[in-house]
């Protein structure tokens, strides 16, 4: 890739990718770089089991035998690594290729922190239970509404807010805040039995909220851009949903009433793909919009280097000041993004375990406004439980009732 | 390139998801035990205190200003009740003293007549014993003139004498 010649611009879309990216250490350039456990689940030969763990991926490396397996060649399967370091010497970006072969120089220039380790000799590695920096950010976060929320549930179990009204700066946000999730969130999407699931919004809520704060705190980074804390975050709205689904929802997704059969074998694959659709869009609506601020961002500061680099010095002292200027306009919009997200995700969560616990009670209007994508059903899923729970609820109860006395 | 920088972002991380999914359970766990429970069963309290508070406050008012009504209502009857009083007993005065005077001026009246009839019979008395009387004196007369020898005529001239005799009356 680089043999193309454009090193400038391959560093600044690496430094990018590289910020966005988890990684197995925390930078606190120019501080130097902290380097988090490894923690590997291996496999022997023998077919027997291990857990290996290094304080960081240099002791690994260094004690461990570990080899590292860089990125770049991330084609060529790391049984391959040894075919590809033999040949090292004919790819020109591949100057790490002699480095693989001596831990200690690896670690000196830092390699090891970019690849990917490979498991010594007769063993595989089956989990890679490392520790990384979004999970220490996303602990981080967990730590932080835990600090803030427990000794507000103290504070009210002493009766502050219970028989009084709430005191403090402290108290009345967050109150506020839980409110809110309460009130606007659960209350409207999940009708009376919003009780059993406000602990996991609120959790939610919460949690994204402070892992999207600290994407805007120096030296941080938001736990919620990546995949992986969304999908895990996603993946419990899913289940959570499912595990209390009524009968109902069920019955929508598998034999949607009120439907010609043909169109039911239209409409039940469309249901049940829109059933996983559905979350893993949850997922990804959060992870893209936090990676997004944080692209965006490192690409404005990103456009002096840039700028430098291809008009030269006096261009990009000028370019600097508006790249500047814009990072700020962006970490605003990034701090309000980071309460809409926060709120988005929860409401989502809300409003599709409202749907899948819903009863409800007229089909034949419900099943044909679901549209033949699973983005149309989704939007019009956001309709429906009003629709349902609305004020014509009761009256097409009513006009059920002469149905079942004349059947 | 491309294809290495998405992977580098979507990559899947088995053992991210594990500590991930682990960090949560710990975490709902957590705050559902120490913090939501508290805070939104104190929320529900307060919001029920509030309430009540408000409908007691309003049944207060609403039995106050029935209170007050009553009061009013009692206090204008008390005083219809009182003018009322007053008045029969501004009447019953007035009727009283009316009684009085009329029954002075009877008693007055009576007195008079009484005092007439008793100068009436007395009167009549008087003309009763007079009269008596001069028949006593006409029968000492004719006594004293059957005892002289009598011709008519003197007697007739007699008569006639002792009658002009007889005071008027």
């Amino acid at each position: 890739m680089a043999a193309d010649g454009d090193d400038e611009e391959l560093d600044v879309n690496y430094l990018l990718i590289g910020h966005a990216a988890d990684g197995y250490y925390v930078d606190f350039e120019p501080f130097g770089k902290v380097e988090l456990p490894r923690i590997f689940l291996l496999k022997d030969e023998q077919g027997g089991w291990s857990l290996d763990a290094y304080g960081s991926t240099k002791s690994a490396v260094l004690n461990g035998h570990y080899a590292v397996h860089h990125e770049e060649d991330a084609a060529t399967p790391p049984d391959d690594a040894a075919a590809a370091d033999a040949t090292g010497t004919a790819d020109p970006a591949a100057d790490h290729g002699e480095a693989a072969h001596s831990p200690e120089e690896t670690v000196a220039s830092g390699e090891h922190l970019h690849g990917s380790l490979v498991a010594p000799a007769g063993h595989e590695i089956v989990l890679d239970l490392s520790i990384t920096r979004h999970y220490v950010f996303g602990l981080l976060a967990a730590l932080l509404v835990l600090a803030v929320f427990i000794p507000l549930g103290q504070r009210y179990k002493r009766g502050i807010g219970r028989e009084t009204a709430p005191q403090g700066v402290f108290q009345n946000m967050f109150e506020t805040l839980v409110i809110f999730v309460r009130d606007e969130i659960a209350k409207p999407n999940m009708g009376d039995k919003y009780e059993r699931f406000l602990p996991f919004l609120l959790t939610a809520f919460f949690f994204i909220l402070f892992a999207n704060l600290f994407g805007l705190v120096p030296y941080g980074a938001a736990a919620t851009s990546n995949i992986m804390v969304t999908g895990v975050l996603a993946f419990f709205t899913f289940i959570i949903g499912q595990v209390y689904a009524s009968a109902d929802h069920w019955k929508h997704i598998f034999w949607p009433p009120g439907v010609p059969v043909l169109v039911k074998i239209i409409l039940i694959p469309v249901e049940f793909l829109g059933l996983f659709t559905k979350h893993i869009a949850l997922a990804i609506r959060l992870f893209a919009n936090m990676t997004a601020g944080t692209l965006v961002i490192l690409s404005l500061l990103a456009l002096i280097f840039i700028v430098n680099s291809l008009f030269g010095n006096v261009a990009a002292m000028l370019a600097s000041p508006f790249s500047v200027l814009l990072t700020l306009f962006i970490s605003l919009v990034k701090l309000l993004v980071a309460f809409i997200q926060a709120y988005v995700f929860t409401m989502l969560s809300a409003l599709f375990i409202g749907m899948a616990i819903e009863e409800h009670h007229d089909h034949e209007h419900a099943a044909p406004v679901e549209g033949p994508t699973p983005g149309l059903s989704e939007d019009h899923g956001a309709v429906t439980p009003h629709t349902l729970m609305g004020d014509d609820g009761a009256a097409r109860e009513r006009t059920q009732m002469p149905q079942a006395i004349a059947g | 390139m491309e294809l290495i920088l998405a992977a580098d972002l979507l990559s899947p991380h088995a053992g991210l998801i594990f500590w991930k999914a682990l960090t949560f359970l710990l975490l709902l766990y957590l705050l559902y035990r120490f913090a939501w429970e508290p805070i939104t069963t104190a929320l529900n309290d307060r919001e029920k205190t509030i309430s009540d508070s408000i409908q007691r406050a309003e049944k207060a008012l609403a039995e106050a200003k029935q209170i007050q009504a009553d009061n009013q209502k009692a206090r204008r009857e008390a005083e219809q009740e009182a003018q009322r009083l007053l008045r029969e007993a501004r009447e019953q005065a007035e009727q009283l003293r009316a009684d009085e005077v009329q029954q002075t001026r009877e008693q007055i009246q009576q007195m008079r007549d009484q005092a007439q009839a008793e100068i009436e019979r007395e009167k009549q008395g008087a003309l009763d014993e007079l009269r008596a009387e001069v028949a006593d004196l006409a029968i000492q007369a004719a006594e004293k003139i059957l005892e002289d020898s009598l011709d008519g005529a003197r007697q007739r001239k007699l008569v006639a004498d002792f009658i002009d005799d007889l005071p008027k009356n």
